[in-house]
């Protein structure tokens, strides 16, 4: 993997877009405002109710 | 040819660690850190992480992670290794090895280095590889969770309860740097408040505008920001400056009246944008600041000893065993590494062997974060890094007599030059600003701006590098308070079942004030504490994070007693009867020494009424974190004495072997 594709694949992942891709893959779901909305909720709620580092 | 490579990169470690170590009374080139810094962590990666790996874990890539076993495309998913590994990095920088090696810096930058290479890769990343492998093989559980497990149901409780209370200090210290940072100052007050609406229309864009577009959003938010940065100095410049001129008192309410707001409204509205373009910021600016040392390779103007190993020193005071480890905290071994650790980054695991990469290897590189911290707070001429960090009511009320004070000390400086660097970076006084987030983010500034610009771009430098910090720091308040929160509901829904439930908003509103109150009292305490608030609470939040760190190899150490007897047990009881010697003997000095500017019971007889009360408070608070970790250890022992003297099985608690499918492409 190139340094940029690397960089690109790494900025996908901590915004969430690469997991909504998966999302909408293993649900067989189209990208619609509602999609991303009930798949942010969903991830939002995991990710924020875990200890934050120092 | 190989073995030949490795001697030569230990020989230049040598050299490089003999140069800082043995140089006295001459300016030390950074380059020369970072050279011992890198071949120490090729070492520990290329030697230690492996023994580590092949014989104490054995980790085998024939067998299938949780990522491929329990795979759901949400949170277990086997992703790319260089991907977790940013994603584990991501999330275990925080502040901590920033503004640690700054303060630590008091000492001269040889104590806090030397901590941060060796206490990095032999307790930090170590700890963090096994609790990540330990989670790997147990379905991603979480710390608390294998605590239970291991341990035994107090321990698991324990774990719980300390995770809590040391999140009231973390967030307590964190808004007490930020509180620090914009005392007085209307161009950075600005520019933070500003970030505020920037996070609201981020958030409303994504949402409604543009729904799934987190990098373009983020993109837009990082321009806006910018703006906010020149918006700033305008308005610093300007007649309102005054209405951003805010008392330290006035910022501390308004930070704990955001902790609450952040942590009732919904997450996607403030907290999910901004914490998408503060990971982003933060990960740029490690980057440039590692590429800005590389170019500038600046000297170290602190000396490798200062005066103030005897324990009298301004930022805080002790000697410096034990309180250089203490304070140091998150850049050489952090407690809080594990909770991540054994939280997402196991369930992203394609492979074994890539906890290897992402445990030992993400430690390494947050450890050399910290020591760019240190060189960012020791290119400052040592007399400005005294008058910035050193509280009022120790440096004397005019600048006159702060500047006798520190030059009386051995560390010249003049009224002059302080006031010439203050107009540089557009701040009316850099006297007294304490918090480390000021030092580190002049140090900072003087680098960038040295790779380019020179001294005409010193304030945008400065304000940028206060707006990284207060923007993540922000982010960690309300993300903790929301944690805090869920932890506390969790509690209280055994007592009140309405209680538990996240969505209730009386248990809502409850348990978010409380957590906020916590937090904000010991914020507000250290706003109007004389020293500065930062020489009770870091050495607390240090102790603590040390101690999570303690129960994390407690932990460890069980499980590696468990799959090898006492064979390899020493990887981790090492560390760990070092930690709990260090932590235990910095306790107990907060808590009983007799010097007031150290012991808390010695500085309460001294005061009276609230600051007494809150003196004793935090006396208390550091005998409840003892406790809490005697008890785990005590338990901790027993399980391990059974086991070794054959009156328990030793038994390993894996999830069941089973077969790799995966192939090797793309992971």
């Amino acid at each position: 993997m190139t340094f940029w594709r690397y960089l690109r694949a790494l900025l996908r992942e901590l915004s969430d877009e690469t997991a909504y891709e998966r999302h909408l893959a293993l649900t067989g779901s189209a990208h619609t405002g509602a999609e991303w909305k009930r798949f942010s909720d969903e991830r939002h709620r995991a990710k924020y109710s875990r200890a934050r580092c120092c | 040819m190989k073995a030949a490579l490795w001697i030569a990169i230990a020989s230049v470690g040598a050299l490089a660690t003999g140069a800082i170590a043995l140089n006295r009374d001459e300016p030390v080139n950074s380059f020369w850190l970072i050279l011992a810094a890198v071949c120490i962590y090729l070492i520990g990666f290329r030697f230690y992480s492996k023994f580590i790996a092949a014989r104490v874990l054995a980790l085998d890539d024939n067998r299938a992670t949780p990522a491929e076993r329990l795979r759901n495309g949400y949170d277990y998913e086997p992703t790319n290794k260089w991907i977790v590994f940013g994603h584990h990095f991501a999330a275990i920088a925080g502040p901590g090895p920033l503004v640690g090696p700054v303060l630590a810096a008091q000492f001269g930058y040889l104590p806090g280095t030397l901590w941060i290479l060796a206490g990095g890769v032999l307790g930090g990343a170590v700890q963090d590889f096994i609790i990540l492998f330990a989670s790997l093989r147990r379905d991603g559980k979480s710390l608390g969770a294998m605590a239970r497990e291991e341990i035994g149901k107090v321990g698991g409780y324990v774990a719980l309860i300390t995770v809590l209370l040391i999140m009231v200090i973390l967030l307590a210290v964190v808004g007490l740097v930020v509180v620090n940072a914009l005392v007085g100052s209307p161009w950075g007050a600005f520019t933070i408040l500003a970030t505020m609406p920037v996070a609201l229309f981020m958030g409303i864009y994504l949402r409604f505008v543009r729904p799934g577009k987190v990098l373009e959003c983020s993109a837009i938010g990082f321009l806006l920001v910018l703006l906010s940065i020149f918006g700033g100095q305008w308005i610093s410049l300007s007649t309102y400056a005054a209405a951003f001129t805010f008392s330290g008192i006035t910022i501390a309410l308004a930070i704990i009246a955001y902790g609450f707001l952040a942590s009732a409204l919904p997450v996607w509205l403030l907290l999910a944008p901004r914490d998408y373009l503060s990971t982003f910021v933060k990960l740029g600016v490690v980057f440039l600041l590692a590429v800005g040392i590389l170019i500038v390779r600046p000297e170290l103007k602190m000396p490798a000893l200062s005066r103030f190993v005897d324990g009298t020193g301004p930022v805080f005071a002790g000697k410096v065993f034990p309180f250089v480890f203490i304070t140091i905290a998150c850049g050489a071994i952090s407690g809080f590494h594990a909770l991540i650790s054994s939280g997402t980054t196991p369930k992203m695991l394609a492979r074994e062997t890539h906890a290897r990469y992402v445990g030992y290897g993400a430690m390494i590189l947050e450890s050399f974060v910290a020591i760019m911290a240190m060189i960012a707070a020791c290119v400052l001429q040592p007399g400005v890094y005294f008058a910035v960090n050193s509280p009022g009511a120790i440096l004397g009320k005019t600048a006159e007599a702060a500047v006798a004070t520190i030059t009386a000390w051995g560390y010249p400086v003049t009224t002059e030059q302080m006031a010439t660097l203050a107009h540089r970076v557009g701040e009316a006084t850099l006297f007294s600003r304490t918090g480390g987030a000021p030092s580190l983010a002049l140090g900072m500034a003087q680098i960038f701006s040295a790779t380019g610009g020179g001294d005409a771009v010193l304030g945008f430098w400065y304000h940028f590098a206060i707006m990284f910090e207060a923007l993540f720091i922000l982010t960690i308040l309300d993300a903790g308070t929301r944690v805090g929160r869920f932890m506390l509901q969790d509690l209280a829904g055994n007592l009140y079942k309405p209680f538990g439930r996240v969505s209730w908003m009386p248990g809502v509103i409850v348990s978010s004030a409380l957590v906020v109150l916590g937090w904000g009292y010991f914020l507000v305490q250290g706003v109007l504490d004389p020293l500065g608030g930062i020489n009770t609470l870091w050495p607390l939040f240090g102790i603590a994070n040390q101690l999570l760190a303690s129960i994390a190899l407690c932990v460890a150490t069980t499980i590696l007693i468990r799959m090898h007897g006492a064979k390899y047990c020493w990887v981790t009881a090492v560390p760990l009867a070092w930690l709990v010697t260090v932590t235990f003997t910095a306790g107990l000095q907060k808590i009983f020494s007799p010097v007031p500017r150290i012991g808390f019971l010695a500085q309460a007889n001294l005061l009276t009424g609230r600051s007494a009360f809150n003196a004793r408070l935090d006396a208390a608070v550091t005998a409840v974190f003892l406790i809490l970790v005697t008890v785990i250890l005590l338990d901790s022992l027993r399980v391990w004495a059974s086991i070794l003297s054959g009156a328990n099985q030793r038994q390993v608690r894996e999830s069941a072997f089973v077969q790799s499918q995966l192939s090797a492409e793309g992971l």
